[in-house]
């Protein structure tokens, strides 16, 4: 949903693996703010998916039951906008536990800035103040922050988090995505050409930065994704047994 | 501040309010009033502070246009928080800015949002500190039901109880003649137990607490009054809390007609009705 620029709305949206998937917009970070909205459908039309959104703030219009709504969706699309607020309103509507629930049964996740945090054990957000450590859904047993570019603040704080037991982590520059399936980090890549992703780590007292190898979106066809998950992750169990749909998410640090 | 203890009041609404329409403008002149009240003699030249809540509704910029031109035309010097865009107020701190207010207004929307989001920002303590230091505490529809141990909120869709923070005892039922669906539900939950007695409140009227004790009702709109709900031997008992009329001294300018004809259009369309007694929900008889 960056403007004039559909790469990562068209990564997401080939990750689904489907043609025409149900993607459900959470715009919950920015307190469901219409403009937002309006974005979203325009970024994710109906011609290529089947849009559709959820309004906490509203809940007497639009879908009555939240649970069956999300588990019925191919990719599920976070929002950015304040993390704080956002977990807050999601627990007192129990999508906590419904999240959960769609991302272990293979609906793709996503989101972008407070909605890449969201996934994560734990997070570290500049959006007021200090930087801060929040606690996340833990669906990914990392630390995240975004915006990672040009944040002095943010990247001394997250160091020092690190050193106090913060633990490991990725740190996502505007412009990339982190895609994982199940908790493992399958590839890095990028809606802008030097847009960069990284693993930060404490090793005995020091905090060890390192780059991962991120792909310009623009630069034509990406690579197979390792074994075990290729694409969304959908995975032919070895007894012919159904279909397997491992979890997965693209967490993206674009500053929409 | 002025120095010396000054009594913690509330200001519960029942609906309408600020600029919404116009007609209810007497209650926000009173609002200004009283928070004008908490200047005391050393600040009497200043302009009263009065800080806007607008989580319940995501902070809506409409909402935050609307506060600050009327309470600025009633000569307050209004502020707000909007707790999903602080990046654009990176200055200020929450707790400092609550606490130098004379009053806070919060504005309506979901009740349980509201609450979830305070907690998350620690700020129903910071409320409770800012009440008890005698700052005033009103709003309107989730912002009224929030002080009292429950209301009846439409936070899930189908009005339902819902908790508050319980600054205040009993529950608060509010758009009490003007949600047909809200006081029949309000009244089914009180019955089963699920709600302690407390006031159905409709638009435009508010019940003002010194301390945890009413002390009046007040209203914008000549006819309407609270009615304090309770079960005594299992049935319900509703009575009147006759409303003090509050005089308009300087009526707001009136609506726009091209915008109060958007408005209405858009309530038809969401299907909610703002009418007294609409969609056929007659008092009940007791």
């Amino acid at each position: 949903m960056e403007a004039g620029n559909p790469l990562l709305d068209d990564y997401v949206l080939a990750a689904a693996n489907k043609a025409h998937p149900k993607v459900c917009f959470l715009a919950s970070a920015s307190g469901d703010a219409d403009h937002y909205i309006v974005r979203f459908y325009r970024a994710f039309d109906a011609s290529r998916c089947e849009p559709s959104h959820l309004s906490l703030f509203r809940r007497e219009a639009g879908a009555p039951d939240l649970r069956t709504h999300l588990l019925d969706q191919d990719v599920i699309y976070v929002g950015g906008g304040s993390v704080i607020s956002l977990l807050g309103v999601w627990r007192a509507h129990g999508l906590d536990a419904i999240l959960r629930e769609a991302w272990t049964n293979g609906v793709l996740m996503c989101g972008v800035s407070a909605g890449s945090l969201c996934w994560f054990r734990e997070a570290v957000t500049a959006f007021h103040g200090e930087p801060q450590r929040v606690t996340g859904l833990d669906l990914l047993p990392w630390s995240n922050t975004v915006h990672y570019d040009g944040e002095q603040a943010r990247d001394r704080s997250y160091r020092q988090f690190l050193v106090d037991g913060l633990c490991p982590g990725y740190a996502a520059e505007d412009g990339a995505a982190l895609h994982f399936v199940g908790e493992r980090l399958v590839r890095a890549v990028s809606s802008r050409p030097h847009a960069r992703a990284y693993r930060m780590r404490c090793v005995r007292g020091r905090v060890v930065k390192s780059a991962i190898k991120t792909r310009y979106l623009a630069d034509g066809v990406l690579p197979a994704l390792p074994a075990g998950g290729g694409g969304r992750g959908l995975s032919v169990a070895p007894d012919s047994g159904p279909a397997e749909v491992l979890p997965t998410a693209i967490a993206a640090g674009a500053r929409s | 501040m002025t120095p010396g203890p000054k009594t913690p009041r509330i200001v519960a609404i029942g609906g309408g309010g600020f600029g919404s329409t116009g007609r209810d403008h007497a209650l926000d002149a009173y609002i200004a009033e009283l928070a004008g009240a908490n200047l005391g003699v050393a600040r009497a030249a200043d302009r009263p502070k009065i800080c806007l809540l607008p989580t319940a509704s995501g902070d809506p910029k409409d909402q935050i246009t609307r506060f600050n031109a009327t309470f600025r035309r009633l000569g307050c010097d209004p502020s707000h928080l909007a707790l999903f865009r602080l990046g654009d107020q990176p200055d200020v701190e929450l707790r400092e800015h609550l606490l130098a207010q004379d009053a806070i207004y919060v504005g309506g929307g979901s009740l349980a949002n509201l609450l979830a989001i305070w907690r998350t920002h620690g700020l129903d303590e910071v409320l409770r500190e800012a009440w008890e230091s005698g700052i005033l505490l009103s709003g309107v529809s989730a912002g009224s039901m929030c002080w009292f141990q429950a209301g009846i909120t439409r936070s899930h869709g189908g009005p339902r109880p819902s908790p508050g923070m319980g600054f205040l005892s009993g529950s608060n039922c509010v758009h009490y003649a003007n949600d047909a669906a809200r006081a029949p539900s309000y009244h089914a939950a009180m019955l089963a137990g699920e709600l302690p007695g407390g006031w159905g409140v409709p638009d435009g009227t508010a019940l003002v607490f010194d301390g945890t004790d009413l002390r009046e009702v007040v209203t914008a709109r000549p006819g309407c009054n609270a009615y304090r709900v309770d079960v005594v031997d299992g049935q319900l008992v509703e009575k009147i809390c006759e409303a003090r009329v509050l005089e308009d001294r300087d009526p707001a300018p009136e609506l726009d007609p091209a915008l109060a004809e958007f408005r209405a259009q858009h309530r038809r369309a969401s299907g909610l009705s703002r009418g007294p007694r609409a969609n056929g929900w007659r008092s009940p008889t007791f």
